[in-house]
């Protein structure tokens, strides 16, 4: 494919990047997400996005929670477009959710979305009540290879916690 | 908003910080950030709890990003009197660029992180 072709395929592929009408949701919204063709599905890569801004409410007494969500993943076909994944996040902004259930959720709309190799999240939630939360959802297309990612990762998890700040 | 007065020491230093800072551009895109408020003490300052409340309700207020540290500086001069009151909001950035708006007295504000919240 030539450089003027790709370019033109990725243009038709996303409707919300470079568009000035951008309509910004604040309740749970999944269709907001929009994914462009992986043209390396033959390579196997890491793609880390990290969501310093994510909010929600908490479900019981509608006090705003804050966190960091880091999503990793291995595409496969499909990759999620990041301007999107900020809209959908941003939709959380008035959803009432525990710290547990949405970075599950999130995780499930992305393996929904995408169908990766691989993908997981991690949520880094702001202390309530001098607790703070960190769950952390994952997920494998089950081949061999990503299985053997995911529970290398997942039972080497925090071995050696921290107290960061 | 008017926040509830308690009376405290006269000539007592005060800073409150909050990472929890968002409101909305007028675009309706949501912008976050840490605030930093200092002031001397005249005899009273405004409940904690108030105040929590105050910046939970900008969470749907569409402003100007330059006009945030005044909308919190004119809330608190409307609830309580103080001496030398300053604002400063941090911004995270937007297209690149970080914004830090101020309002009133300067100081240097104290940076404390949440303990536990990796960053």
């Amino acid at each position: 494919m030539d450089e003027k072709a790709y370019k033109a395929k990725r243009a038709s592929e996303v409707t919300q990047l470079g568009s000035t009408q951008t309509q910004y949701k604040y309740e749970y919204d999944p269709t907001l997400l929009e994914t462009f063709e992986n043209v390396h599905p033959q390579m196997d890569y890491w793609v880390t996005l990290n969501a310093d801004e994510f909010t929600s409410l908490c479900p019981k007494t509608n006090q705003p929670d804050f966190g960091t969500l880091i999503i990793n993943y291995i595409p496969n076909i499909k990759m999620v477009e990041s301007k999107s994944l900020k809209l959908y996040l941003f939709s959380f902004m008035n959803s009432g959710e525990f710290h547990e259930d949405v970075v599950n959720k999130i995780g499930k709309d992305l393996v929904k979305l995408m169908e990766p190799k691989y993908l997981e999240v991690i949520g880094l939630f702001y202390p309530r009540g001098n607790i703070s939360i960190h769950p952390a959802f994952s997920y494998s297309n089950g081949d061999e290879k990503y299985n053997e990612i995911e529970k290398y990762r997942f039972l080497n998890r925090n071995l050696n916690p921290q107290r960061i700040g | 908003m008017q926040l509830q007065k308690v009376d405290i020491v006269k000539n007592t230093k005060l800073q409150y910080l909050s990472h929890e800072l968002l409101f909305l551009a007028k675009s309706g895109q949501p912008y976050r950030g840490s605030i930093y408020v200092n002031f001397m003490s005249l005899g009273e300052t405004f409940n904690l709890l108030d105040f929590k409340k105050y910046i939970t309700s900008l969470r749907d207020k569409k402003l100007n990003a330059e006009d945030i540290a005044y909308e919190i500086f004119l809330t608190i001069t409307k609830s309580i009197e103080t001496q030398n009151l300053g604002i400063v909001v941090d911004l995270t950035a937007r297209g690149g660029i970080q914004q830090r708006i101020s309002y009133g007295n300067e100081f240097n504000v104290v940076h404390k992180e949440n303990i536990f919240q990796v960053r």
